[in-house]
């Protein structure tokens, strides 16, 4: 399974990517939305992107946005990995077409359980 | 200047300790308890460095963090899972306390009313003038015995 | 960092009459890490100069006990048995029209799971009237279920977002459960070894990973004083790792996927 980690934060990629590669994911990485999109254009077995929201050139809320509007993504989970932490940004995030939200600092279980819930982790597996 | 009512949330240490506390357990130490409330004076910073990110609004703030160059290491090698040996570069030094100062600014931002939007981090090696700005708070934490500040500035338009 | 024996001992001593839990050899790195916190906020060296000073004062026990009996708490934990809440164990309750049912949520904690519950009969099935009853030992933790109030640390454990926005709504750096949802959950303090608490017979009771700490008969006492406190055709779900099988064999154990949900033996509606 290929996930995309969407950060500037070289750190925040990084350990992102420990915890998604823990539970069995391939990660490839974007350092903005714009880069984003062209990696979810080359990378057509995609199925997760962990998305930060403050990024130069084009932020996550935006990439969650123009991904929204390609049907040949519709089954790309999209979780929100950010510090942006109001209700409000929570749920327009949602309303946009992001699937998870999840607060910066997390600890590694609080993603898990999140790709548990979406089924994209099998419990069983874990054992 | 009296404090902004949007920040009087932020008037004691005691969040910012908290929002600190919490950074620190899950994602730098793995586990609680080696960040805690600085005791005694004022620490002085070995060849300090300044990072920062500020919040847009009515009265725009600077949430700054303080911390000597080797400690920003350290905080760097925590985050990157370097070894000791491994020299850290201007970069990665930039990219990890610049995440630190992101990751607080933005739990800060989420304690007030209207906030804007938060700027992307800022590094610098020469302390900022603060000089017309007025400061909210500045407290001081105690990381594995070394000093780190972290400071709120309403910042005259 | 180790503990001595007598700090152990004395420790475990304590919990043991304080709350049947059987703190055994091997279990020194939990009295560790669950004590820390408060040798450090006490300004004590470690936890054995701790200990050494507190255990002649007996207003302070019930801090240690509290300290040794939480369990780590999360939304949704495990998921499994929340699931065949929704896809089995309801639309059976439905099925013998049963619109007003009674949940006991045993040793709750700080209430993630009572609300975790509460959250899937509202999302799936309104029309069910829930009346929870969560219980525990610890004053503490039962404070805090009722002030629904969760830490931002605390919310982004194991809680889907879209039942974030749905339900909670943000305090300062709290997050607090709707009013309505913390209408339907009253928190007691209990002792599993007591009689059941009131606001029975139940339909549904958890008692997640508690009957580990116990002894064999100790879990076979609980175990039948639980099924004493439910309707027939009631179900219990216990931890993961937890079975009644080769302990009470009352119980009648259902498989639904991968996980298993245990009825009182014989007895149906």
């Amino acid at each position: 399974m290929k996930a995309l980690v969407i950060d500037d934060s070289r750190v925040m990629r990084k350990i992102v990517s420990n915890v998604l590669v823990g539970v069995g994911f391939e990660c490839i990485e974007a350092e903005n939305g714009q880069v984003a999109l062209d990696q979810l254009e080359a990378h057509s077995d995609v199925v997760l992107c962990c998305i930060d929201w403050n990024m130069p050139v084009m932020t996550g809320f935006e990439f969650v946005v123009a991904a929204r509007k390609r049907p040949e993504w519709r089954n790309v989970t999209l979780m929100m990995v950010t510090t942006e932490g109001e209700q409000d940004q929570i749920v327009r995030a949602l309303a946009a077409g992001a699937h998870e939200y999840v607060l910066k600092p997390f600890t590694p279980e609080v993603i898990i359980a999140k790709l548990q819930f979406l089924g994209l982790v099998d419990l069983k597996e874990m054992a | 200047m009296t404090i902004p009512a949007t920040w009087e949330p932020l008037s004691d240490a005691d969040s910012v300790l908290t929002i600190a506390q919490d950074l620190f357990s899950t994602m730098i130490d793995g586990e609680p308890g080696h960040l805690y409330p600085w005791m005694g004076e004022r620490p002085t910073l070995e060849d300090p460095r300044f990072t920062w990110v500020d919040v847009a609004g009515s009265v725009a703030t600077r949430v700054m963090l303080m911390a000597g160059r080797a400690t920003g290491e350290q905080l760097t090698r925590s985050l990157l899972a370097m070894e000791e040996s491994e020299p850290v570069s201007d970069a990665d030094f930039a990219d990890a306390v610049g995440e630190i100062a992101n990751v607080v600014g933005g739990n800060v931002k989420s304690l007030v009313t209207n906030p804007g939007a938060l700027t992307l981090p800022v590094v610098t090696h020469e302390e900022p003038d603060m000089s017309k700005d007025f400061c909210l708070l500045e407290t001081y934490f105690g990381w594995r015995g070394a000093p780190l500040g972290v400071a709120l500035w309403a910042l005259t338009p | 960092m180790t503990l001595t024996a007598e700090t152990f001992d004395f420790v475990a001593a304590l919990v043991r009459r304080n709350s049947a839990i059987q703190l055994e050899r091997g279990k020194e790195y939990l009295v560790e890490s669950r004590l820390a916190p408060l040798a450090r906020s006490a300004g004590a060296a470690d936890v054995d100069a701790y200990v050494r000073s507190m255990r002649a004062d007996v207003t302070k026990h019930d801090i240690v006990v509290e300290a040794l009996t939480t369990n780590e708490t999360s939304w949704f934990r495990d998921l499994n048995p929340f699931t065949v809440l929704r896809t089995t164990v309801f639309p059976d309750l439905k099925a013998r029209n049963k619109n007003s049912v009674r949940i006991w949520s045993a040793a709750c904690s700080t209430g993630q799971e009572a609300y975790s519950i509460a959250m899937i009969i509202a999302d799936n099935f309104p029309s069910v009237q829930a009346n929870i009853v969560a219980t525990d030992l610890a004053d503490g933790v039962l404070v805090k279920g009722r002030s629904g109030r969760y830490t931002q640390l605390e919310i982004n454990r194991g809680l889907p977002a879209p039942m974030l926005v749905k339900h909670f709504e943000r305090q300062g750096p709290s997050f607090e459960i709707s009013s309505q949802l913390r209408s339907q959950v009253v928190f007691r303090k209990h002792n599993l070894l007591d009689s059941p608490p009131a606001g029975g017979p139940f339909d549904i009771v958890f008692l997640r990973n508690v009957l580990i700490y116990f002894d064999v008969a100790t879990k076979r006492e609980v175990l039948k004083r639980i099924q004493g406190a439910m309707t027939p055709g009631g179900y219990l779900f216990l931890g993961a790792a937890e079975t009644t099988i080769g302990v009470d064999e009352s119980w009648e154990r259902i498989q639904v996927g991968s996980s298993s949900v245990y009825r009182p033996r014989g007895k149906r509606v």
